[in-house]
């Protein structure tokens, strides 16, 4: 009988509590990409793709390209501010400014070019300044009115950072007045930041800022060339009160390679090159 | 079950001509083919025909009908082009297809019903595209090759036979529709039988007894068996479009605007099957023999006609022909425009086919090497440089903050050196005076040697100095032991 109801209560028991886990529940994947999508969410309330990728773009282009050059960027609040032209003219290192820009822009991964009127872009330097050459398109020429015209091209193929210098007077031809508002039209239109390097004022109004570049001086030490220090005033800026300088010194490559000061008399350059110094 | 679908235009000598010159279309124009007194139309526009012209006339007659008709010989390249334009147009409905030649073509459209909510549908798209590349279209389906082209014959289009009903669709149609070109379709005419479907009534023996094996086969056709397969053709290689002109072009700009259309409508064929170009290669047949065949190398693949045609332009500006022009053939050799998968949260990247076009117009407009990535070059001269391909990586998929600048001092090279005379005190330089550059020296530090190239002719050997004027201005400058001439080669601070 007890052999009955034991089988009985084998074969009608019911079923086993699940075994109890002993690890906790894992987090879920989170990557950082989805925070800033909750970020996005939460602070917008978004609910389609498609405002996400309005939002997206919006606060792209209330972004600035930082030039990295501390002085600068606090200037012009920030950097280069996406989707407007920022002009830079006078006789100060208005070519040492674009190259710290590029270096900035293509390090985090943007594409940047420069028209480069003079064609006096030096390679070598450029890369010694941090600036990712597969990154960079580099547009040689030969008068104004071609750079702006392949200004206009680059932008509208979606560079994030277009520079145009238009190298030392006398300018290679002229442009109507027309033409800089096009292109600061095109810049806005495609979120594109664009610096105008001019040896005197170019762009009049159209610019949303205007940087004066006072001559620059150099600075020598033992008779060598260790840096040059060029002062540089806000003009004009459509959000800012002007007036505001500071002075920004940059340094020779041999000095930077040098790595302490005072230099010694004998020192091997950056590019390997052993220089003697007599001055 | 097969099903196949024919793809015809009619009247294709005329609409290969109105496809390179629209313009014609709404005037009296006729299509003649042979020479001097054995000209004789082939085709005529509707304004035409509405005052008398229709094929087979002569020209003398037409042009006593019609004393102002325009008359424009048969263009083979025209042809050639417009059938691979058709070609084209139909392998976006099936990868198989046959060149029947002369504005036919035929597809295999079975296993398309998913694509299509049904067959008529199917044909009224292939007439919408065939449209498109500027050709007027017919399309007939059906199981059968045979019943396909004479469904597309039909004025209404498209036009579907059902599986099994070609020998019912074809019955009460002319015998003519059957197999114009055929004798024996003349011969039974003249015995009474007017339509197939009096031919397929017929015994089959008596036919081929009396006609022989065409007449069999005829019958077999009413009967709307065809057993011919559907032959499939390989894809070309290349792209082509050309012309042969009415009258010989001596000025480029002519030239240039006929061309500009050419280009364009290859264009739109290699957009149709998702290509860019990545070489163009045309020749030019000039007066009164003789070719001229060039090729140009485009920077990267790109379908902007006006990038294709700066090029062509400038190519004929550096080397013009040198003898009037009265035809050309462009051909196109494709290549796959490239693509990239862009980031919603990371740097934006570029598109890969804008890219590819703005370089090419840059090209186009600046030269050779004036666009594309800076490249640094082993070596110790200053100036040295090179450019590449600009091909940019794609960018990472988020955003990182810069690192801080290190604040480097750019020097803004002269290429080529401005040459400057220099008077010199003792071992330093006193004074500089040259283009835009004169002063007397504030500071001056230097020399220092280089020399590179020693196994060469002409080596480098030069002595640096950096100097500051009392003016402003900071400059490198240099003295070459081979002519012993100074130059500046670069400025600093500016």
């Amino acid at each position: 009988m007890a052999a009955t109801a034991r089988r009985l209560e084998s074969q009608f028991q019911l079923l086993q509590p699940t075994i109890p886990v002993l690890l906790p529940p894992l987090p879920a994947v989170d990557s950082g990409v989805s925070e800033a999508l909750k970020a996005l969410k939460g602070t917008r309330g978004l609910t389609t793709g498609a405002e996400l990728i309005e939002a997206l773009e919006r606060r792209r282009r209330n972004q600035v390209v930082p030039t990295a050059l501390e002085a600068i960027d606090r200037l012009l609040d920030g950097g280069l501010a996406r989707g407007k032209m920022t002009e830079i003219a006078g006789r100060g290192a208005r070519l040492s400014v674009a190259v710290a820009a590029l270096a900035s822009a293509t390090s985090t991964g943007e594409a940047a070019a420069f028209i480069d009127l003079a064609d006096c872009f030096d390679p070598q330097l450029g890369e010694s300044a941090g600036i990712d050459l597969h990154r960079m398109l580099w547009v040689r020429p030969k008068t104004l009115k071609q750079a702006v015209s392949a200004a206009e091209m680059v932008i509208a193929t979606g560079f994030q950072l277009v520079i145009v210098d238009a190298g030392l007077p006398p300018l290679r031809g002229r442009v109507a007045d027309a033409a800089w508002v096009r292109l600061a039209r095109a810049a806005e239109a495609h979120g594109t930041a664009l610096l105008v390097s001019t040896p005197y004022p170019l762009t009049g109004t159209t610019s949303e800022a205007m940087l004066r570049a006072e001559p620059s001086r150099g600075r020598w030490r033992g008779g060598l060339l260790t840096g040059v220090e060029t002062t540089l005033r806000l003009e004009k800026h459509r959000r800012k009160r002007p007036g505001e300088s500071v002075a920004v010194l940059f340094h020779a490559p041999e000095a930077l390679a040098v790595g302490c000061w005072p230099l010694a008399d004998a020192y091997t350059s950056a590019n390997g090159q052993r220089r003697t110094a007599n001055g | 079950m097969t099903r196949i679908a024919c793809f015809f235009v009619p009247m294709f000598p005329l609409a290969a001509r109105l496809r390179s010159e629209p313009e014609l279309l709404h005037e009296a124009m006729a299509i003649v083919e042979g020479n001097g007194n054995n000209a004789h139309v082939v085709a005529a526009t509707r304004r035409a025909r509405k005052k008398g012209i229709h094929t087979g006339l002569s020209l003398t007659q037409a042009r006593s009908i019609l004393p102002k008709l325009i008359a424009r010989g048969r263009d083979s390249a025209c042809e050639r082009t417009a059938q691979e334009a058709l070609l084209e147009v139909a392998e976006n409905f099936s990868p198989r297809i046959e060149d029947a030649g002369d504005g036919l073509a035929f597809a295999d459209v079975s296993g398309t019903e998913r694509h299509y909510p049904n067959e008529e549908e199917l044909g009224k798209a292939a007439i919408r595209a065939i449209e498109a590349i500027g050709l007027p279209a017919r399309t007939g389906i059906a199981a059968s090759k045979l019943a396909s082209r004479v469904a597309a014959e039909l004025p209404q289009t498209p036009t579907v036979v059902k599986p099994g009903e070609e020998a019912s669709f074809l019955a009460p149609l002319p015998l003519a529709r059957l197999s114009p070109e055929l004798e024996a379709a003349a011969m039974l005419q003249r015995f009474g039988i007017t339509s197939i479907g009096d031919l397929a009534r017929l015994p089959e023996n008596e036919i081929a007894s009396r006609l022989g094996e065409i007449g069999r086969d005829l019958h077999f056709a009413a009967r709307g068996i065809d057993p011919r397969p559907l032959i499939p053709r390989a894809l070309p290689p290349e792209f082509r479009e050309g012309m042969e002109l009415e009258w010989p072009l001596v000025a480029l700009e002519p030239f240039l605007f006929i061309a500009n259309a050419a280009l364009d409508r290859l264009s739109k064929r290699m957009e149709f099957q998702g290509f860019a170009c990545k070489r163009i290669e045309f020749t030019l047949t000039l007066e009164p023999d003789g070719y001229d065949a060039r090729a140009i190398d485009l920077p990267a693949p790109t379908r902007d006609v006006k990038t294709i045609l700066t090029l062509i332009r400038l190519d004929l500006e550096k080397r013009p022909p040198g003898a009037p022009v009265i035809g050309f053939i462009f051909v196109a050799v494709p290549d796959r425009p490239r693509r990239a998968q862009l980031s919603l949260f990371g740097p934006a990247a570029l598109s890969p086919e804008k890219l590819a076009t703005t370089i090419a117009r840059l090209i186009s407009m600046l030269g050779d090497g004036r666009a594309g990535m800076p490249m640094t070059v082993d070596g110790h001269l200053p100036e040295r440089h090179d450019i590449g391909t600009f091909a940019p990586p794609p960018p990472p998929d988020t955003r990182r903050p810069p690192p801080r600048a290190r604040g480097l001092l750019a020097a803004r090279t002269f290429r080529p050196p401005i040459p400057v005379e220099v008077i010199t005190n003792g071992n330093t330089i006193a004074s500089v005076r040259g283009e835009n550059i004169e002063g007397t020296v504030r500071v001056c530090s230097g020399p220092w040697r280089i020399e590179e190239g020693w196994w060469r002719d002409a080596p480098a050997e030069r002595e640096y100095w950096d100097v500051e004027l009392w003016g402003g201005g900071i400059y490198r400058m240099y003295q070459s032991a081979a002519s012993n001439g100074w130059f500046v080669d670069a400025r600093f601070g500016l």
